[in-house]
């Protein structure tokens, strides 16, 4: 299963494609792209560049566990959460830095 | 220290305006990012995991209060309220937003700073020894030849486009507190067989996944023709490093396949056509710039001594600040304070807002406004009378920056790892902290006495964990971190690559491991006077090894 995240243009804050076609800051708003919706998912990413607002866009593969979306890879959970030392509350968007497909 | 002329500033200016012109242009949509990321870079803005990340350039590590000063309020009103000094003695903030950086970059102007050449394959900030100036042994103040070559390489046309990054680091005494081995180019002030004094060259230095010890490439370069000779050495790596592949770019691989015989032939044809030209420096514009790092108006003074035991009876922590975190000045009666950015639990490296207008405070009132920061990840106050500490300390221990364990245990060098940087596998800065934390004990410390542990996150090694008395090199493996453990490492003059004693351990057995080494160094050593890197190179990896993964 994988989902799409990236860093919004502006904030540079951590972002997820949710199920609206919005980028949001909440990874359990992500849309979860299935194995066999592969050609939905590149399509998703090609409406994205268009936009120019997503940068460092990735496709990150995840689990869910208990209906969260856990990611494989540890450095996908830091950028979930924020720093873990010292802690630090993520970057958050600014009123203009709302992108959606 | 060293002022802009009007050329410096509206070079600066002019940039500055490139630069906004550039932002905006992405933020409107007219260039993407593919087009926009050489030229953020260029300006030392990084997109890391969370946010952008904005690196600012400290110039052979030498401030101001009025620079310092401004970086505390760039912290403050652009970022989080704290920076991080980094190895390279620069500071980098790791939350700016994109249409905030040419107004920070607009008030660096305003102090004489600016952010060019802190990323890209380019010749990056010049690193000294962080007490240069003010150190008793060294033979003269490296300063004015670092800052001009800081003028040499700055947008230098050839060298904007390298086959990758290129770090220079200089030292003029003869104990390396600049891991002068361990750069691209590492420059030495010494005396030729007339006196006179001119700078030996090595080359080809470097850490990251290839950990390389400099080749000395010429043991004499005149002032006057150094620009010519580094100018050289830039050309042939310029020709012939490898750009084909970006893991053997940086000229330590050159210097390795080619040998440094041949490359001392090449750069010394090269250098020969150039000698004597353009790039001749008289020794008229080395006085001028000299005279911008004219010793301060130091006073003849009483008290050239401190009692160190007896301010140790009488305030424990006092006396043991005063034992670890002073270095001999070559003025009686004055001595260089390290500051240090290693409480316990902390983050290495990283100062508040309100802690670098403290300092700023300090240097101004008591260090003839002068600050460094060292490659260590500390600042300093290279100037402080003898009269003036217990004042000076008093105030950093009201800012909590009053720990006194320079060069102990807890002073490590830690790069921000997994938890801020993008290239990273492995978290780098929680490691520091438990290990602070387990050997937070004071006297602890001091029974242990000189030991560097260096931290890095990734194989790019910028923790210098290669070099580390005790390395940690953090991996990820099937979704875990997992730390290699290294020993015998040191940037010194006595430079030595750190052996890897064994399989990678979970980051919880990190600080359990590193007891472990730390308890065999103590039952083995001569006595207390034998540090532990002396220990090492008598005993042999063999008891570390054991220790860690017993005998079998």
């Amino acid at each position: 299963m994988d989902i799409l995240t990236g860093n919004e243009l502006i904030s540079g804050a951590t972002v997820y494609l949710s199920k609206t076609g919005e980028w949001v800051e909440d990874l359990q708003q992500a849309r979860v792209f299935l194995k066999e919706e592969a050609e939905a998912r590149d399509a998703a990413v090609a409406a994205t560049k268009k936009t120019m607002r997503i940068n460092s866009l990735e496709i990150e593969t995840v689990q869910l566990r208990d209906g969260t979306i856990y990611p494989d890879r540890i450095r996908e959970r830091i950028r979930a959460d924020g720093p873990t030392a010292p802690r630090f509350d993520r970057q958050h968007l600014g009123q203009d830095d709302h992108v959606s497909i | 220290m060293y002022r802009y002329d009007d050329f410096d500033a509206a070079f600066v200016k002019e940039r500055t305006a490139q630069f906004r012109d550039q932002v905006e242009r992405r933020v409107r949509g007219e260039i993407n990012e593919d087009q926009f990321r050489p030229l953020r870079l260029m300006n030392g803005l990084y997109l890391q995991l969370h946010a952008y990340m904005f690196r600012i350039a400290i110039p052979y590590g030498t401030l101001d209060s009025r620079q310092l000063r401004k970086l505390a309020y760039i912290a403050r009103t652009y970022d989080r309220g704290y920076g991080h000094f980094t190895t390279r003695t620069n500071i980098q903030f790791n939350w700016p937003r994109l249409k905030d950086v040419p107004d920070i970059v607009e008030h660096l102007n305003e102090v004489e700073m600016h952010s060019i050449q802190t990323s890209g394959n380019c010749i990056r900030n010049i690193s000294t020894d962080q007490f240069a100036g003010a150190a008793a042994d060294e033979i003269i103040d490296p300063r004015p030849v670092a800052e001009i070559l800081r003028q040499w390489s700055s947008l230098h046309p050839e060298f904007s486009y390298l086959p990758r990054k290129f770090k220079i680091a200089m030292t003029a005494a003869p104990h390396d507190r600049a891991a002068i081995k361990f750069h691209d180019i590492g420059l030495k002030a010494v005396r030729n067989e007339a006196g006179d004094i001119g700078w030996e060259v090595w080359v080809g230095g470097g850490l990251g996944r290839t950990p390389m010890i400099a080749k000395l490439i010429r043991p004499y370069v005149e002032h006057e023709n150094l620009l010519a000779y580094l100018e050289a050495v830039l050309r042939v790596y310029n020709r012939y490093g490898r750009r084909d592949n970006k893991f053997k770019a940086r000229i330590k691989i050159l210097v390795h396949e080619t040998g440094i015989d041949k490359i001392r032939e090449d750069v010394e044809e090269e250098f020969a056509q150039m000698k004597g030209g353009q790039l001749t420096l008289p020794q008229a514009e080395l006085d001028r710039i000299t005279a911008y790092f004219a010793p301060p108006p130091f006073e003849l003074v009483n008290v050239t001594n401190i009692d160190i035991a007896r301010e140790k009876q009488a305030d424990p922590a006092y006396g043991e600040w005063l034992e670890r975190n002073l270095h001999t000045h070559r003025q009686p009666g004055y001595v260089s304070v390290t500051i240090s950015l290693k409480p316990i639990g902390g983050a290495p490296g990283d100062a508040t807002a309100e802690q670098m207008d403290t300092v700023a405070e300090l240097a101004e009132k008591y260090s003839f406004d002068e600050l460094r920061v060292t490659h260590e990840q500390n600042l300093v106050l290279p100037h402080v009378k003898i009269s003036d500490l217990r004042t000076v300390y008093d105030a950093l221990l009201e800012a909590e920056l009053a720990d006194g364990n320079a060069g102990l245990i807890t002073d490590t060098i830690t790069c921000p790892g997994l938890d801020f940087c993008s290239l990273a596998n492995a978290r780098s800065i929680p490691i520091a902290q438990e290990i602070t934390r387990r050997f937070a004990d004071t006297a602890r410390q001091r029974q242990i006495g000189d030991l560097k542990i260096k931290i890095s996150g990734c194989i790019n090694a910028c923790g210098h964990h290669h070099v580390g008395h005790i390395g940690i090199l953090g991996v990820e493996k099937k979704g875990t971190e997992l730390y290699q453990i290294s020993v015998g490492g040191d940037g010194t003059e006595n430079a030595a690559i750190g052996d890897i004693l064994g399989h990678g351990l979970v980051a919880d057995e990190v600080p359990v491991a590193i007891e472990k080494l730390v308890d065999t160094y103590i039952a083995k050593r001569t006595s207390p006077d034998e540090p532990f890197i002396a220990a090492y190179r008598r005993l042999g990896e063999a008891p570390f090894k054991e220790a860690l993964y017993g005998n079998g």
